[in-house]
């Protein structure tokens, strides 16, 4: 018998609770002549911003040792390209489409709730990036100030009654304390966690590896402390989670299931592998088999207390 | 495309300074063209992390050569591969140079490493000359490498240890004293300050050609926007939309 990994977050059902985060993924087929999308619970677009954005200057990658740093900038073509052409592709896809978007001013987040409302059949939610470590203007030091990110999640409720999740990164402060705050706002769920700011130096050049001297860590590396942050929030609030650091392996997927997370969404490791998606929807299968679990919610947040 | 396990079937030094990679894979070989890559995954770890791009050296039937240089932590790792090791691949990548330039005459110039892929295309086409620069001798390819290349081959190395002594350009430059412009496409590959040496000497002279560019890459799927060229039409992947360029195509 399959298990049934179907995951409900208010009245949107995902197939699975496999997704792929925002910026690993591209904004279109990028991935499709190496994967089926429609084996993804849920797929998150790269950011998308009201006008085109070029991003940071090259360098914008480095290697580090189980992640990476990259400081991309938030380059997009813009809100028009995405719904000429990237909303007809994803017409097609039936997997549900979360669509990533930040803005500048809260005009731009407002332009972008209230377009992307119009578009129910292919939009199933919207992920606020309230935490993008790379750009000044929007960006989370900007985000920074609490009222800056309430009056953005609030700008957006009014323009839409899309399901809603704010992207969040321990850079903006007190998380358990914003969570609630937010949800206060009425955001529908949280995304946890986007990358931790770095810097990585070339000692030979003794200069900085990224054009941008800091950019997102993320991968393995940041794993532990993501996985932290979902416990933690996941213990203090009833609210749907995106679970987002370092899922290589269906292993890694488990642990953020067992502390309560509602999607897994796999980033980095898209890199790596094309095929790591499948490759974790597989394991999560045979974890299920293996100890007679017939529904992922029976075993979500199932975490116990290590025996006496 | 392909994303799976390959083994090695050799993997040595063929110079004083360059490695050959030779590993099986059908699907691989049957779509590879020239200046086009593959993203090679030497461990799966988490240091090192990423892939590792390689232009095709050449495919013969269903092998595949990959000709490579020790520069980093992932290649160290490459070369201490055997035979019977497993790699994983992942291509064809890319867009490759163009093989048809109508009736002009081709002119190949590479350097240091960014001469395997011009073998390769080198291989598959008719090329008029193909200049090569070394640093030295160390980095002169065996003849029987450079066999199946259809063309006339002029080397330069910086010490003059082996052919002209001096950049390549050099030898670019004396050749273009006895052709005109317009009759010629240069297609070239090598280090940055070599290539934009040979695109403004090709741009001094109004002639056309491509580019191959070397940027540190993540995806190689035009995801993750790490490998950006600027070019007149904006900031575009290296891995999709290159990387091969135009020259016309660049700023």
């Amino acid at each position: 018998m399959t298990p049934d990994l179907t995951t409900k977050i208010k009245h949107l059902e995902f197939r699975n609770p496999v997704a792929v985060a925002s910026g690993t993924f591209g904004t279109k087929d990028e991935y499709a002549s190496y994967m089926d999308y429609e084996q993804l619970g849920a797929i998150i677009t790269k950011t998308i911003t009201v006008q085109p954005r070029q991003g940071n200057p090259m360098p914008r990658v480095c290697e580090t040792v189980g992640g990476m740093l990259n400081a991309i900038g938030l380059q997009n073509k813009g809100l028009e390209d995405f719904l000429e052409d990237k909303i007809p592709y994803f017409e097609k896809i039936r997997t549900p489409l979360i669509v990533n978007i930040a803005g500048e001013s809260l005009d731009d987040f407002r332009i972008l709730a209230e377009t992307l409302d119009g578009y129910k059949n292919v939009v199933k939610a919207i992920e606020i990036n309230l935490s993008c470590p790379n750009v000044e203007v929007g960006g989370a030091t900007f985000m920074r100030k609490k009222e800056r990110i309430l009056s953005v999640v609030k700008t957006v409720r009014q323009e839409t009654d899309l399901i809603t999740f704010a992207k969040l990164s321990p850079e903006l402060g007190d998380l358990n304390e914003i969570a609630g705050l937010l949800i206060r706002e009425g955001v529908d769920g949280l995304s946890l966690i986007n990358t931790l700011k770095g810097m990585a130096v070339d000692i030979e050049k003794r200069c900085f590896r990224l054009a941008n001297k800091t950019g997102g860590l993320s991968g393995p590396a940041i794993r532990p402390v993501a996985l932290r942050y979902v416990y933690e929030i996941k213990k203090a609030y009833k609210i749907p989670v995106i679970a987002s650091g370092g899922i290589m392996t269906a292993s890694d997927a488990l642990e953020y299931l067992l502390v309560g997370a509602d999607l897994v969404a796999v980033g980095t490791a898209n890199f790596i592998d094309p095929h790591a998606t499948g490759n974790i929807l597989c394991g999560i299968l045979d974890y299920c088999r293996r100890y007679r679990i017939a529904r992922l919610d029976d075993l979500r947040g199932t975490l116990i207390d290590i025996d006496q | 495309m392909v994303n799976q396990f390959v083994t090695v079937l050799e993997n040595r030094k063929v110079n004083g300074q360059f490695y050959k990679l030779i590993f099986r894979c059908r699907a691989l070989a049957k779509h590879a063209k020239p200046g086009q890559f593959v993203n090679l995954l030497v461990n799966v770890s988490y240091d090192p992390f990423l892939r590792r791009p390689f232009s095709f050296y050449r495919t013969i039937g269903d092998r595949i050569e990959i000709l490579y240089e020790v520069l980093g932590r992932g290649t160290a790792l490459l070369a201490n591969k055997k035979k019977g090791e497993a790699l994983k691949v992942m291509g064809p990548l890319g867009r490759g140079f163009k093989r048809i330039v109508k009736n002009k005459k081709r002119i190949l110039v590479g350097g240091g490493i960014g001469v395997p892929p011009l073998v390769f295309l080198g291989e598959r086409t008719v090329v008029d000359y193909f200049l090569i620069g070394a640093k030295s001798y160390k980095e002169v390819l065996p003849a029987k490498e450079l066999s199946r290349v259809h063309g006339k081959i002029l080397y330069s190395t910086n010490d003059g240890s082996y052919g002209a002594k001096g950049y390549v350009t050099g030898l670019l430059e004396q050749l273009l004293r006895k052709e005109s412009p317009q009759s010629l496409f240069i297609q070239t590959c090598g280090p940055r300050p070599m290539v934009q040496a040979v695109m403004e000497i090709a741009r001094q002279r109004g002639i056309e050609g491509e580019v191959s560019l070397d940027e540190t890459m993540a995806c190689g799927v035009g995801a993750c926007l790490g490998c950006v060229v600027e070019t007149r039409e904006g900031w575009v992947p290296s891995c999709t939309h290159g990387p091969v360029f135009a020259f016309k195509e660049l700023r």
